[in-house]
């Protein structure tokens, strides 16, 4: 019990300073990247001038390729060649990244390959009929996506999405492999120490637990927001 | 003035519109009849472009449109503004109120101030009925009352036309009473009025004039008088069957 509570803070610190600011800044980025990602895969390219139609082709096929390079490869694979890979490339083409923007990018990558395809789904899952009411005002089509379908995607992808954070915040334990002490690698290095690994792995797999339990929460609270307009919930 | 001259739809190989030629005086309420996939949707949907037929020209009152040509967005947005629709699934938007259902268009298409919105969605909820009903959510109401909604919805954008795809088909007769009840009460001097139905005594009694299609042809365009008393064997055909005179016992 005393080595539980001896090694807490320090567990506890590397969870406030690298765990959840990994996860939260990933997060919104990666929404931010599969919004766009899947407006684009999901814009019709039959409609508009030559030179738009080309750009959405294009688009379209950029955006597939990131999400199919991206969901089919193992993430830690993803941050090995960022964080070890470019910087190795030959001279020009070097790249370098600090661990912890290395490891930003990556899982806002990852969760952005991911979550576009729940976006996607949710966009596609709101009837033919919500556009047609929104053109028959006399909205533009932006005017529809933004007023009438993305607020009611938002609900649709509400539990998908909490699903992914979830995930995210899980693996951000994998960022001990480019340097980064988060939780579990400060639970692993006591464990080293002290000769206790059952109780200190035991131990981040609470603080763990914990933090995805306050998300559950927060999910359970906007779901309930967002659900006001439905009927028995 | 609505008006198609040699207007052709197409779904893929089959011909939904067949060089339609017809014209639809302001002020006047016309009611387009015919069996199912007729194309009556079809050719309501096209006067606010939500189809576009690819041969023809349309002419809305000033306004000419070659279907041959790519529409310009600013053009059927302009349209759009001239025409309001009323949809058969009522297509409410279920995340907003029904006084914010109102105002939506008036705010965010027509940049009105708030106040104003407000105040004109007020007078429109209480010419269908629903002022006290203006802060629930659409699904928390009856069928009739969302396409009464619906209807202030449309009128809120004070379009010259009102556009209706078979307005009260989704409702039993009672809730389909208190739709047609009001829309009785709509003026026509202000919107002139186009209106899919299967009701044949409400559009006797509301239309000016009478479009019959079948298969994409105008069979009839004319007075509801000469379509009800003097009606061709075609729709003598077609009337009996809305009543069940040929196969209910006498």
């Amino acid at each position: 019990m005393k080595l539980v509570m001896d090694s807490l803070p320090a567990i506890l610190e590397a969870g406030l300073r690298y765990t959840i600011p990994l996860s939260v800044i990933s997060f919104i980025i990666g929404i931010i990247i599969a919004v766009i990602t899947a407006l684009v895969r999901i814009s019709n390219v039959k409609k508009g001038s030559t030179f738009t139609r080309l750009l959405k082709i294009i688009g379209k096929a950029f955006f597939s390729f990131y999400v199919w390079l991206f969901r089919g490869t193992p993430l830690i694979v993803q941050m090995f060649i960022l964080f070890y890979g470019l910087p190795r490339l030959p001279a020009p083409y070097t790249v370098e990244f600090g661990a912890f923007s290395a490891a930003v990018i990556v899982f806002s990558l990852n969760v952005g390959a991911y979550a576009s395809e729940t976006i996607r789904a949710a966009i596609l899952s709101i009837s033919k009929g919500q556009w047609e009411a929104g053109y028959a005002i006399g909205m533009t089509h932006t005017t529809v996506l933004f007023r009438v379908i993305l607020p009611q995607a938002a609900r649709v992808s509400l539990p998908p999405l909490s699903n992914s954070f979830i995930g995210l915040i899980k693996d951000t334990s994998l960022a001990f492999s480019i340097t980064i002490v988060e939780m579990f690698s400060v639970g692993q290095q006591i464990a080293a120490r002290t000769y206790e690994p059952m109780v200190l792995y035991c131990e981040v797999a609470v603080v763990y637990l914990v933090f995805c339990s306050i998300l559950n929460v927060g999910q359970y609270y906007l779901e309930k927001r967002t659900s006001r307009y439905i009927k028995n919930t | 003035m609505i008006k198609f001259e040699n207007v052709n739809k197409y779904f893929d190989q089959h011909k939904a519109l067949k060089s339609l030629s017809f014209e639809l005086p302001e002020h006047e309420t016309t009611v387009i009849v015919g069996p199912s996939g007729s194309g009556k949707s079809t050719l309501l949907r096209s006067f606010n472009l939500l189809e576009q037929p690819e041969e023809g020209l349309y002419s809305l009152d000033d306004k000419v449109i070659d279907f041959a040509q790519p529409i310009s967005e600013k053009t059927i947005l302009e349209v759009r503004r001239q025409t309001g629709m009323v949809f058969q699934d009522y297509n409410l938007f279920p995340h907003l109120t029904v006084l914010k259902n109102v105002m939506e268009g008036p705010l965010h298409v027509l940049k009105e101030q708030k106040l104003i919105a407000a105040q004109r969605a007020e007078e429109l909820l209480e010419l269908v009925g629903l002022s006290d009903r203006a802060n629930y959510y659409p699904n928390q109401l009856s069928g009739g009352q969302q396409q009464r909604v619906a209807i202030a919805r449309a009128m809120a954008m004070n379009p010259k036309y009102l556009l209706f795809d078979e307005p009260t088909s989704a409702l039993d007769p009672e809730l389909e009473a208190e739709v047609l009840k009001v829309l009785l009460k709509l003026d026509v001097e202000k919107n002139s009025m186009v209106i899919v139905t299967h009701n044949m005594a409400f559009a006797k009694a509301v239309a000016s004039n009478i479009i019959f299609l079948e298969e994409g042809n105008i069979l009839f365009n004319g007075s509801p008088d000469e379509f009800f008393n003097h009606p061709t064997e075609r729709i003598q055909k077609f009337l009996s069957a809305m009543t069940f005179e040929d196969i209910l016992p006498k």
